[in-house]
């Protein structure tokens, strides 16, 4: 089917454009209307300029945002201690001898600072 | 094309570029009238130049879409930034004493319009109120012959069935 076949909706249109037509400005009202829009257009340059000064505004703050972003944020390795919340598990009677180097000679820790009665909690 | 043969031929399809200015705003009268205006004053002011690869007509309707677009960008700015410099808006809507006096009709097919794509709306316009072929739509809307070929198609089934339902 082309787009000459379609009367109905042609019709239609057809119609609608009469109802447009009817009511529209004349030609030259509408260009003595955009005359007097270009005389009245002094105004423009002020919006122009505050469209520019906000422009260098936003990208001022976009340009010290991807500075300070790249530069990042510093985190002191030394300070910092993580612990895990499952650390308590691993401080059982006798956890010294995980954490020190055996010597020979010497017994550490002494036996007798493992308690006995000492249950897990 | 001097400055007197210009005017008229702005003249000559004034009523058409009417119309296509009125389907670009969404039916709004006033906003109509200014895209108008303001596309003339860029004709007339040679900031838009015809270069003659198109019909006149192709040419002056590309203008004026192109104008009502900007113009509703700049209205949908001044709706999101209320600054004092900037006046009053118009909204989009269609004007509602105009609604009024329309023929029911008119209103079921514009309600009917309103539903399809701007693509849709815009080819089946071009092609059955501005009696333009499907090429020249496509140059008119900037898009391929093929897809202009595609919202025809699509946008004429849906308008149908949009026309055959009862109104609510």
């Amino acid at each position: 089917m082309s787009e000459h076949d379609d009367h109905d909706l042609r019709d239609r249109f057809q119609r609608l454009r009469r109802e447009d037509v009817a009511g529209v400005t004349s030609f030259h009202a509408t260009l003595a209307a955009a005359a007097a829009r270009r005389a009245a257009s002094p105004r423009a340059p002020g919006i122009r300029v505050a469209a520019a000064a906000a422009f260098i505004a936003v990208l001022g703050v976009a340009v010290a945002l991807a500075i300070r972003g790249r530069r990042g944020i510093s985190i002191d390795l030394a300070a910092a201690r993580w612990e895990a919340p499952s650390d308590f598990l691993l401080q059982v009677p006798g956890a010294e001898l995980l954490r020190t180097v055996p010597e020979l000679g010497r017994v550490t820790p002494p036996f007798h600072y493992l308690d006995p009665d000492w249950r897990t909690p | 094309m001097s400055p007197d043969a210009l005017e008229l031929e702005l003249e000559r399809l004034h009523a058409a570029a009417f119309g296509w200015a009125l389907a670009c705003c969404a039916g709004d009268r006033a906003a109509a009238e200014d895209a108008l205006q303001a596309s003339y004053l860029k004709i007339l002011d040679q900031s838009a130049r015809f270069d003659g690869r198109a019909s006149f007509r192709t040419w002056l309707f590309g203008v004026v879409r192109r104008t009502a677009a900007e113009q509703w960008r700049r209205a949908a700015l001044r709706r999101l930034l209320p600054l004092a410099v900037l006046e009053a808006a118009p909204d989009g809507r269609p004007d509602p004493a105009v609604a009024l006096a329309r023929a029911e009709a008119t209103r079921r097919l514009e309600a009917a319009l309103a539903s399809l794509s701007r693509r849709q709306r815009e080819v089946l316009h071009l092609v059955f109120y501005q009696d333009l072929s499907i090429a020249e739509a496509a140059a008119v809307a900037g898009i391929s012959v093929g897809t202009a070929r595609t919202h025809y198609e699509r946008g004429k089934t849906a308008l149908r069935r949009l026309l055959k339902e009862e109104p609510q």
